[in-house]
């Protein structure tokens, strides 16, 4: 009886004394590890220049064609999905948020899975409305659907038509190229449009032809002398850059380009 | 017998504990306060016990017990000495903008003035003078040395 | 059939029309320094010789200035003239662009030299070496011992070209050169060139002097002396030495500037332990109260259209900056952050304000909005203060001081200026220590 009151009298001291010694220690905040940021090193040419792309635009052609020749038309919920296809093919223009993206770079994991659906969606697509276009046969319907489809596809092409946009890494080569010939003049005003356009016509070696400064009115207009140091050094960028770092194919689609200098993120950092 | 223990024990853990978690607090940086000096470095005498200066502390210009006891000390020197006048320069520690430090030296020359005058001494027989940062009494840059350099000193004209 | 032939051929336009414009978003730049190359101005041979000007050093000289200068912006990069392709007569007439361009340049600057019967006259050529023209050309005649000035009004120019902005090359510095140990600094009035050339003392030396400002339009100097163990405001006309005492005020003056007329001075007046700003017209002699507060109020500075003054007053308790009307009503606070603030000063382009800021022991030079948002501190030191505007509201010069050991050993004071943008932080060249500096506006003007 004894012993065991005094085992157990031992026991609670122990416990207590570690309870007194440990206590400060538990008071101490623990230290929060910073949350673990994944990041995956991925080739963002291979994802951006979609391998799909050219295939899509041959079959989509394909299909236009065929539309015309045979009058193909779909009914109602095919070419509900139809429609969708232009929306879902114009990558370049959730690429151009990508881009951005990455330009911060934020986590390129986030690219993938977006291509990789839209890519996946493409293919089942592609081979759904052909095989439905082959079935169906309606005048009428086939000419709304087919001006409601082809006014999609204007809007997919305003901008960067899939077909016709640089991949990220030649866009990025090129800005690249640009940053190290752009000495932008430090006297600029902060809270005015500084925003310069200048549009090139090319050659195939990536030198210009001929450029033209889209708001020159602008620069001799009284009290917009900022504007015009800054478009002179805009051009001098360009100038002095030549030959600019140009993709080595598809001369047609960038033979005529519009560089939009605008410098008004880097005075207000 | 083992509740009462039991309660003892307790009682030990709460009472280190609160021990402890007040140790661990940490000492909060004193802003500005009462800084001003108060040793007899650097202090002359006008007579005997009679120190010449007052110190102040940082952005004040306001009157320390200690300031009010030597001034006391110098009105009654200034009354016994009926024909002397004094000169009362202001100064400032360099911890400040120069021109702010020269009207605040001549804040804290005033302060004494006036302090004098309430003990009967006439206005006309104490002038002012601020020398701003101008004129340290301590060449370096420490906290001893800037409170040394805070201070008005009352100076014998003839 | 009709229908369906509108339809092929709208598709065939919407399908040519898929090859729209690129366009590519260039939102950076580089912040590198503009490669220029300063070709050393070429002297005509049939220039005369001039006393004490050696005339064949000259264009060399011209240039040498020409380059301190914009290297001392921080905004462009003279290149060494080691490699530089073509003598400066030849290049002067028709440079070879391509030749330029290999060293890297993307302007030039040529020039020639020409005195006779004591005149000199200098012209220059800006070249943009990437679109292969002349961007500018000017020539200047004066006397020959003013060539200095020629060398800052080129720079002027060359910079207003390529930036878009005034100069400030062609402008003096007034400020205080000190000497001697800590507790007993000897202090006098100094004006230098911007460029630290030509330094001339205006006072001796045997009181002590501070705060010295321009007159923006004339050769008129004012500053706070002790002359006579007297603390009062002075006014000093440069080129006849004359000084005379602003007004009669019976106590300390001190803080003085002059408006932007030139017509006034403003200064802080210390009576009975409160100091308040007043201001004297300097033809009629009229001395008008601004403020009238028993806290204490001082460091005015006028905007530069002249209907706003901004001032330290420790009114709330602590230095902070207030903004009033020039008559003194509407006194608004400006300042609300952490720390305290002292030494207003209205950027000559009247967005800005430039002030000394204070906390935890550590001193800042710092801009905010003449509404007091938009706080930016510049640099950051153990002391530092007193901010000075370049006439184009650029750049910024205040000096700044060194701890010192236990016996005032170590210790210095030395000018130092940095662009608004924060970038380029330099220590001006001065003959001795000096402090309190104050910039010209625009000789030429």
């Amino acid at each position: 009886m004894i012993r065991s009151l005094f085992y157990s009298l031992t026991f609670h001291s122990v416990m207590i004394l570690l309870t007194i010694l440990s206590l400060p220690f538990m008071l101490r905040e623990p230290i929060e590890l910073p949350p673990i940021v994944s990041v995956e090193l991925i080739q963002i040419s291979d994802k951006t220049s979609i391998p799909f792309a050219p295939k899509a635009r041959k079959i989509i052609e394909e299909t236009k064609k065929k539309e015309q020749e045979r009058l193909v038309s779909e009914q109602a919920p095919p070419a509900a999905k139809a429609k969708e296809k232009p929306d879902r093919i114009p990558l370049p223009n959730e690429k151009k948020e990508e881009k951005k993206i990455v330009k911060k770079k934020q986590n390129p994991e986030e690219i993938k899975p977006e291509i990789r659906q839209s890519s996946e969606f493409e293919k089942k697509e592609i081979v759904d409305t052909s095989q439905i276009a082959a079935l169906i046969d309606k005048a009428k319907e086939e000419e709304a659907v087919k001006q409601k489809k082809t006014s999609k596809i204007t809007q997919s092409n305003q901008k960067n038509s899939f077909a016709t946009s640089l991949t990220l890494s030649e866009e990025d080569a090129l800005r690249a190229q640009i940053f190290g010939c752009w000495s932008v003049p430090l006297g600029l005003p902060y809270d005015e449009d500084l925003l310069v356009r200048i549009k090139l016509n090319l050659k195939k070696d990536g030198t210009i032809m001929k450029s033209e400064i889209l708001d020159h009115q602008r620069m001799n207009r009284p009290g917009q002398k900022f504007y015009k140091v800054l478009a002179e050094s805009a051009l001098r960028a360009v100038r002095l850059c030549q030959p600019l770092k140009v993709p080595p194919t598809g001369y047609d689609k960038w033979k005529e380009i519009q560089l939009n200098f605008n410098p008004t993120e880097m005075l207000k950092g | 017998m083992i509740f009462n223990k039991n309660l003892k024990n307790v009682l030990l853990v709460i009472f280190t504990t609160l021990l402890l978690s007040a140790c661990s607090t940490a000492k909060k940086a004193g802003t500005g306060g009462d800084d001003a000096y108060t040793g007899k470095e650097t202090v002359k005498y006008l007579a005997s016990g009679v120190p010449d200066r007052v110190f102040f502390a940082t952005n004040k210009s306001s009157l320390t017990t200690a300031a009010r006891a030597t001034l006391r000390k110098q009105s009654t020197f200034l009354r016994k000495n009926k024909k002397l006048n004094v000169t009362i320069e202001g100064h400032a520690d360099e911890r400040g903008t120069r021109e702010y430090n020269l009207a605040l030296g001549e804040r804290r020359a005033n302060a004494a003035r006036d302090y004098l005058m309430t003990y009967g001494i006439s206005g006309k027989r104490i002038s002012v003078i601020s020398y701003g940062k101008e004129k340290p009494i301590n060449a370096s840059s420490t906290p001893l040395a800037w409170s040394q350099n805070r201070r008005s000193v009352t100076v014998k004209v003839n | 059939m009709k229908k369906f032939i509108l339809i092929i051929l709208f598709n065939l336009f919407l399908i040519n029309k898929s090859y729209s414009l690129i366009e590519v978003d260039i939102t950076r730049g580089n912040l590198d320094p503009l490669p220029i190359a300063v070709s050393p101005l070429h002297v005509d041979i049939k220039s005369e010789e001039h006393k004490n000007i050696k005339i064949k050093e000259l264009g060399n000289n011209i240039s040498e200035i020409i380059e301190k200068n914009f290297k001392s912006t921080g905004l462009f990069n003279p290149l060494k003239k080691e490699a530089f392709v073509q003598k400066p007569d030849i290049a002067h007439l028709k440079p070879r662009f391509e030749d330029w361009r290999l060293i890297k340049a993307q302007a030039l600057v040529t020039g020639k030299i020409f005195i006779k019967d004591e005149k000199l006259k200098v012209e220059f050529r800006l070249w943009d070496l990437a679109a292969a023209k002349e961007m500018t050309a000017l020539a200047f005649t004066t006397t020959p011992s003013n060539w200095r000035r020629v060398a800052h009004i080129i720079s002027d120019k060359i910079y207003e070209r390529l930036t878009g902005e005034e100069g400030y090359f062609d402008t003096r510095i007034i400020y205080v050169a000190e000497s001697g140990p800590k507790n007993e600094r000897v202090k006098k009035l100094a004006i230098m060139d911007q460029d630290g050339a030509k330094t001339k003392y205006l006072t001796l030396g045997n009181e002590l002097v501070l705060t010295p400002r321009f007159n923006p339009t004339n050769q008129m100097v004012t500053y706070m002396s002790y002359f006579r163990n007297m603390p009062r405001v002075y006014l000093l006309d440069i080129e006849t030495g004359t000084q005379e005492v602003v007004g009669n005020f019976p106590g300390m003056t001190f803080a003085p500037r002059f408006s932007p007329d030139g017509k006034k001075i403003i200064m802080s007046f210390a009576k009975d332990g409160n100091s308040d700003i007043f201001t004297m017209n300097l033809e009629t002699r009229v001395v008008e109260r601004i403020t009238d507060h028993s806290s204490i109020d001082t460091s005015p500075s006028f905007s530069p259209d002249g209907k706003f003054i901004a001032f330290n007053s420790d009114r709330s308790g602590l230095q902070q900056i207030y903004v009033m009307r020039s008559d003194g009503s509407g006194v608004k606070r400006i300042t609300f952050g952490n720390g305290i603030y002292g030494t207003p000063v209205w950027s000559p382009r009247g967005d800005l304000i430039a002030f000394t800021k204070m906390r935890k022991g550590k001193f800042y030079i710092g801009v905010m909005r003449t509404d007091g948002s938009g706080e930016r501190l510049l640099t950051e030191n153990f002391y530092q203060e007193a901010p000075s505007w370049s006439p184009n509201g650029r750049v910024i010069v205040f000096y700044r001081e060194t701890k010192a050991g236990l016996k005032g050993e170590g210790f210095t004071a030395k000018l130092w200026s940095i662009d608004i943008t924060g970038y380029n932080e330099r220590q001006l060249e001065t003959k001795t220590d000096a402090s309190d500096p104050s910039w010209s506006s625009l000789l030429s003007k």
